[in-house]
């Protein structure tokens, strides 16, 4: 199962990784990035692996 | 059309790479084919290129800086802020004098972790959810704009500047309305914003001496930020200003100096970059007649029609980082306190990167360009928000004025730091 992590010091909110994979990722009323499948299914790898590889801030892994 | 010039650079052997002098203030004025085979020469034989600073009215000249022109070396030194850091100055060459970073000493010349509390605070304004409660004003401002353009060629002989008429009002009443600027203080808006960013373009500015010019726009829009966030206290709206004055992030709040900085950045960002993709694309469109046409005929190709455009005109040539230690970099060794200008307008156009780079491809994907900066912590802010604006713009141009034609040269502006131009003749031919 692959893992999506979040290396929060990096992360700097700019939505890249919402607008590239919106079920997965959403950033909050405080522009703090929830994750909402840690765990994402095989139908949203390949937008979060999208969001990973585009982060501007390179504050995504995804462990798999 | 008959205007045609080639976009491409123009292909002259006999360029000598010791003559090319990107700090030569003529250089800027050339058109984009002399300008690109100078990129591409630089890129091939000389990737870290080392010029003396252009000397400026008032201010001392460094030490001189590296020009890096290829999209890995640029996306390296974007990705390490710890050792190539923004806080010398991220849009000047020179160091900017204290004067000056009082009131430009907004977060793109700042290094985190200053930077990244200020970042985190105005980024919640600008996520792609946020911005969805936008599209409805951005397509209204549009299609208010392309009217008022049409009905003012109409009434007289059916010419228009796609700048002024078109391309300038679109992202300044965008940028105004979110932040609740008030009508009659949107010319001050316009002129100082371009006054700070004409980079000394004596034909934008009165004064004669451009730093002070500068310092006079940047009080004007302090003082006008200022009055507008003491309102916004004590009646606060749902525009942006309030919204800034009162988010905080970990119990933390902006200042009103630091507010007065972010607006004076968002405006000058926002306005200028955002009118030289939509002038420089229609422009870029008019000479790609057969794209023009697949593009509007197809409503799904706006996606990546946009990035293209973006890698296109890179409306940003350059921004600036300076080494904070030695070191080497894909076996370029630099010393501290050494200067990069990261030409995103030569990484564009990488061969090792983009298949026929010279060519304009609107469905260009995967297309990883560097129009809103490399991979790191100072990416556009505004990405999202230009993205929309472009692609609203350029289909509601489709609907509203299929019949735009430009009808002469465009004048450029002559600054190394924006690709941008003054003047776009156009005509509408009323041939729908
Ligand atoms: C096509 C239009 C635009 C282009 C090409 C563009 C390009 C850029 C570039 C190249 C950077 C610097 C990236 C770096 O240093 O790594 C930047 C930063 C920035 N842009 Fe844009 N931009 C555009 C539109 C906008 C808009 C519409 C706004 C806001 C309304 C905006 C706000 C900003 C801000 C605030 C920063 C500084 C971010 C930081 O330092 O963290 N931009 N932009």
């Amino acid at each position: 199962m692959s893992r999506v992590q979040v290396d929060r010091d990096r992360c700097v909110g700019s939505g890249v990784c919402e607008s590239l994979a919106p079920e997965v990722f959403e950033l909050d009323d405080d522009g703090v990035l929830q994750v909402h499948r840690e765990e994402p299914g095989p139908d949203d790898l390949d937008a979060v692996r999208d969001a990973v590889q585009s982060c501007p801030a390179r504050a995504l892994a995804l462990a798999e | 059309m008959s205007v045609n010039t080639p976009a491409g650079p123009v292909d002259s052997p006999e360029l000598d790479i010791e003559a090319i002098d990107l700090s030569d203030r003529d250089f800027w004025a050339e058109p984009p084919a002399v300008r690109h085979a100078v990129f591409d020469k630089l890129r091939a034989e000389r990737p870290f290129a080392w010029f003396a600073e252009p000397t400026m009215e008032g201010m001392e000249a460094g030490p001189g800086y590296w020009a890096v022109t290829r999209l890995a070396d640029l996306d390296a030194i974007s990705s390490e802020p710890a050792i190539f850091c923004s806080g010398q100055g991220a849009v000047s060459i020179q160091d900017i004098p204290a004067d000056l970073s009082e009131f430009y000493g907004s977060m793109i010349s700042m290094d985190d972790p200053r930077h990244a509390r200020i970042r985190r605070i105005v980024a919640k304004t600008f996520t792609p959810r946020m911005l969805e409660q936008v599209v409805d004003s951005v397509v209204g401002i549009v299609d208010d704009v392309l009217a008022e353009a049409r009905a003012k060629a109409e009434a007289g002989d059916g010419t228009l500047d796609v700048v002024a008429d078109i391309a300038a009002p679109i992202p300044l009443r965008i940028i105004c309305d979110m932040m609740g600027v008030p009508e009659e203080d949107r010319l001050l808006v316009l002129n100082a914003s371009n006054t700070i960013l004409s980079g000394g373009d004596p034909e934008l500015t009165d004064e004669a001496d451009p730093l002070t010019a500068l310092l006079e726009a940047g009080m004007a829009m302090a003082e006008l930020m200022g009055r507008l966030a003491a309102e916004r206290i004590e009646n606060p709206t749902d525009d942006l200003t309030t919204a800034l004055v009162n988010s905080e992030v970990e119990g933390e709040k902006l200042t009103h100096q630091e507010i007065a900085s972010f607006f004076i950045l968002l405006l000058v960002a926002g306005n200028e970059t955002t009118r030289t993709a939509i002038a420089q694309g229609l422009l870029a469109l008019s000479e790609n007649p057969e794209q023009r046409a697949r593009w509007m005929a197809d409503p799904s190709m706006d996606k990546t029609a946009v990035e293209e455009i973006v890698r296109w005109v890179s409306p940003v040539t350059w921004m600036r980082r300076t080494a904070t230690q030695d070191g080497e970099l894909n076996g370029h060794s630099f010393k501290e306190g050494d200067k990069f200008l990261l030409f995103y307008a030569a990484a564009n156009r990488d061969a090792e990167v983009f298949e026929n780079p010279h060519q304009l491809d609107l469905s260009r994907n995967p297309n990883p360009h560097v129009g809103f900066g490399g991979h790191g912590p100072h990416f556009c802010l505004g990405a999202h928000l230009a993205r929309r604006e472009l692609a609203v713009t350029f289909r509601r141009l489709f609907e509203i004025c299929p019949d735009l034609e430009i009808t002469g040269e465009p004048a450029r502006l002559r600054s190394s730091f924006v690709n941008g131009l003054k003047r776009l003749p156009a005509r509408l031919t009323g041939q729908r």
